[in-house]
């Protein structure tokens, strides 16, 4: 019997889903190994500091470039770490992990080389993508002069900034999480990560009196 | 307001994670020079991986896969909305522009948030998401009633919820059109066991799913020719 292209296409596909298995058998015994402790903790609960809000992107697994364990990071990833104030999915994990897990930092995490930027800096139409994108469009729109008189690579890493300096701010004008910040001190961070270089670099975000007081009045709830 | 000594206490506890973030990247370095060089270069992950944001399931921790081979979507209780934009800019990213290989839909026991639905209390903001875990217990009512166990009950709900997930990644046109050019990319249900860190294939048959979803979703003339 001879095999058809489809047939051996299967069986090298098959190869490597077989891989990501395995290897997670090796991974569950090394853990146990060396940190016999963890499993039976980790099923008995999770109290995560961080919230990450990152991008989907292969190249920045957040547990694995911040050092930490299973059972630190509570993560949202989507296409370009864009937030819309209306999406009910990062809406529901900001709601979760504030109000309930009562995490202590919340980060909005871009990324240089990043895929998402790059469209909405070019005039494709990408279908289900562009509403998507919009909010980066916007920005794009916003800071129209400065970005074209930047190289193109610099543009991007400029609009990935702008991105995590809007996505923070529709974070910080959620009132669950305007709440836990008077309340209990929440923290917001704003970070790159160079993908080129694998370092974490943090953004200057702290905001003046003047714009916490109008937000407060305009977002707060109760 | 905050008291500073909490303030201190958390600017702290961040700065022992930039640090962290240093010792990964000398690691890595030492192992192979020219890793973040590749990196840079662009992604080609042959994984879309779905799952719960819940912080015990890191993707690649429990795969076992390093930066750069597998594109990440993580929400409450790994779900796959037919109208949520997020979900589905992912997987249309994914299929069309990074041609991954595989699809997988990884969920795992003991979710809070597919406890939150089985529970009878008002949410708020998270009614609308969980409540398309209550809609996946109402398409399989019967069989989720007829486990006496809660427990086991919760549990099977769970993996009912995966393959619901499934499904719905298998209606889009993307995966439909691309699956029939390219046989590739196949979606797969697993479940994340934290008591001791292994992950169980559901072991959905994807070409039968396929067939299935298509007699009332396909969005890929000509595809079902054989059925």
């Amino acid at each position: 019997m001879t095999l058809s292209r489809t047939d051996i296409a299967r069986a090298s596909l098959t190869d490597r889903y077989a891989t990501g298995l395995r290897l997670n058998k090796e991974w569950a015994a090394q853990t146990a190994r060396n940190q016999p402790e963890l499993f039976p903790t980790l099923a008995s609960g999770q109290t995560p500091q961080i919230l990450w809000i990152g991008c989907s992107d292969s190249r920045c697994p957040e547990t694995t470039f911040l050092g930490l364990e299973p059972g630190d990071v509570f993560v949202h990833r989507n296409i370009a770490n864009v937030l819309h104030p209306g999406d009910l999915s990062s809406s529901a994990v900001i709601e979760y992990a504030v109000q309930y897990l009562r995490v202590n930092h919340v980060v909005v995490c871009g990324h240089t080389s990043c895929g998402g930027v790059a469209a909405a800096l070019g005039n494709k139409n990408l279908g289900i993508l562009d509403p998507w994108l919009f909010p980066l469009r916007q920005l794009r729109e916003r800071n129209l002069k400065l970005l074209q008189s930047m190289p193109s690579e610099e543009a991007a890493g400029k609009l990935a900034e702008l991105n995590v300096r809007e996505g923070l701010n529709i974070v910080k004008q959620k009132s669950v999480v305007l709440n836990a910040i008077r309340e209990r001190g929440l923290q917001l961070h704003g970070l790159i990560y160079d993908v080129g270089s694998g370092v974490l670099s943090e953004l200057d975000t702290e905001d003046s009196e003047e714009v916490i007081r109008a937000r407060l009045t305009a977002f707060h709830t109760e | 307001m905050a008291k500073p000594n909490i303030n201190r206490y958390l600017r702290q506890s961040l700065d022992h994670i930039f640090q962290n973030n240093k010792k990964w990247v000398s690691s890595k370095k030492q192992t192979d020079a020219s890793f973040f060089d590749k990196l840079s270069a662009g992604q080609s992950p042959d994984y879309l991986y779905i799952g719960c944001s819940d912080s015990r399931v890191p993707a690649n921790e429990i795969m076992g896969l390093e930066a750069g081979e597998v594109f990440v979507h993580r929400n409450i209780a790994n779900l796959v909305p037919n109208v949520d934009l997020n979900v589905m800019s992912v997987i249309n990213y994914a299929v069309r522009h990074l041609k991954v290989k595989h699809i997988i839909v990884c969920g795992h026991y003991n979710c809070g948030g597919v406890k939150a639905a089985l529970t009878p209390a008002d949410l708020g903001l998270l009614n609308p998401w969980l409540r398309n875990i209550r809609d996946v217990y109402r398409l399989h009512e019967k069989e989720l009633d007829a486990i006496p166990e809660e427990h086991a009950r919760y549990n099977r709900l769970i993996e009912l919820n995966v393959m619901e997930s499934c499904r719905n990644i298998i209606k889009t046109a993307a995966v439909q059109q691309s699956y029939q050019e390219n046989q590739y990319p196949i979606v797969h249900g697993w479940v994340f066991d934290l008591g001791d860190g292994l992950l169980k294939d559901l072991k959905v048959d994807f070409e039968a799913e396929l067939a299935n979803v298509q007699k009332i979703y396909c969005l890929s003339p000509g595809s079902n020719s054989e059925h």
